[in-house]
């Protein structure tokens, strides 16, 4: 490989990282185009959407290098977008050569640090404490930690059988509407349902996306702000459609006008 | 509820920006962020709730209280990046989760769904003045702390 080509599939690299932990784009175009001006005399440029990467290298005396990425499923991972985001300084200010700086993001595009029981403690505790930010009760925070744990179980079990994003979310909700609903119905009956349902969905509520996208928008980035926009609303769409099954089914078995 | 004081609310407002702290550090091991970032992004969750709650008793204004809590995490988030040399992100994602209208979103949806277009249409405005005003103040303070940067890489 010659340098231009390592030097531009680094860049792509680079950047298919970040972009699909959820950096802002704006981010992700300056650090491929950093990476691209260690290439002199040769016109690099670069296009990023929230969906892909376009980048070439011109070269004004012979042939462009032109790498196109494809980027599909998307999840936040900030040691990721840390990471890369070290080794792409790393290498402009010359303390890496091309090479290293290559593989190293090479390991960086497959690292997880937390082990699945740490994962799972997160989102048993997110669900917890959501509830205690929102003014919940003892026995709310009590029931959102149930819920929690059997949340975590769910989203473990969807990652091993590689379901896609929306389906999980759906069957996620679903189960946290029930649990909750269950939970009320049988155990502890005067937890409030609907501050233990909106705690134990925030694991999964597209809030930081749809930040993310207004920002983008305010950036110029117009097209990946309305990308994320629409991201947002059919994650919420998701969610929204397996609470609203679970309760349906709920008063399907419970009969009467137990919910509303 | 309303005839509380901002002085007996002390109490309950130290309670849920523990939670927030708690909760950002929860949150923080779903998205994989550092180990030694942790406590600093739970922080500035947390204070940054305290603030959201502070404001929102005295002003009795989401958005409002979610732009001035957003400023000063995404304060707090650069000066902590500048320190640790972190990507800024790394600290605002996690920082500003407590605000982020992820609540309403769902709700906008779900009355959707339900067939209550009044309810679903309040959620929807309420979502997009509470995003909006979290954008402005982020973007607001990353333009600030922009000025006089010799393109250097964003942070």
């Amino acid at each position: 490989m010659t340098r231009e080509k390592l030097l531009v599939e680094t860049a792509a690299l680079a950047g298919e990282i970040m972009l699909v932990s959820g950096a802002e784009i704006y981010r992700v175009e300056t650090t491929i185009q950093h990476i691209l001006e260690l290439a002199e005399g040769k016109q690099g440029e670069n296009v990023v959407l929230s969906t892909g990467i376009y980048l070439s290298l011109d070269d004004p005396a012979g042939e462009a290098i032109t790498v196109v990425r494809r980027v599909s499923d998307r999840s936040t991972n900030l040691n990721r977008i840390d990471l890369a985001n070290n080794v792409s300084r790393k290498l402009c200010t010359g303390k890496l050569s091309i090479q290293e700086a290559y593989d190293q993001l090479l390991v960086i595009q497959k690292q997880e640090i937390y082990s699945p029981k740490a994962t799972f403690l997160g989102y048993v505790g997110t669900c917890c404490f959501f509830a205690m930010l929102f003014n919940g009760k003892l026995y709310d925070c009590l029931a959102a930690l149930l819920v929690g744990a059997g949340l975590a179980l769910v989203m473990g079990a969807a990652k091993k059988i590689r379901l896609n994003a929306f389906c999980t979310n759906v069957i996620a909700a679903f189960f946290v509407g029930e649990a909750a609903l269950l939970l009320q119905a049988f155990a502890l009956t005067d937890i409030h349902r609907d501050t233990v349902i909106v705690s134990a969905i925030m694991p999964l509520v597209p809030g930081v996306v749809f930040t993310t996208a207004i920002r983008d928008t305010l950036n110029g980035d117009y097209n990946a702000g309305m990308a994320r926009m629409v991201e947002a609303v059919v994650t919420a769409l998701a969610i929204a459609a397996g609470v609203g099954a679970s309760m349906s089914l709920f008063q399907m078995l419970m009969g009467g006008s137990y919910l509303w | 509820m309303v005839s509380q004081g901002l002085l007996q609310m002390i109490p309950q407002i130290l309670i849920r920006s523990l939670g927030a702290f708690l909760a950002v550090m929860s949150f923080g091991l779903i998205l994989e962020l550092p180990k030694k970032y942790l406590f600093h992004a739970g922080a500035v969750g947390g204070l940054g709730w305290m603030v959201y709650l502070i404001v929102e008793r005295c002003s009795r204004s989401g958005p409002m209280a979610a732009f001035l809590s957003s400023l000063m995490v995404a304060g707090m988030s650069h000066i902590f990046a500048r320190q640790k040399k972190a990507p800024v992100t790394v600290f605002l994602v996690a920082g500003i989760l407590p605000s982020v209208p992820g609540a309403s979103i769902y709700r906008c949806v779900y009355y959707m769904i339900r067939n209550a277009e009044m309810l679903s249409n309040d959620y929807l405005v309420e979502t997009l003045k509470i995003a909006g005003a979290i954008a402005m103040a982020v973007f607001f303070i990353d333009s600030l702390f922009r000025l006089g940067q010799d393109h250097g890489k964003p942070m």
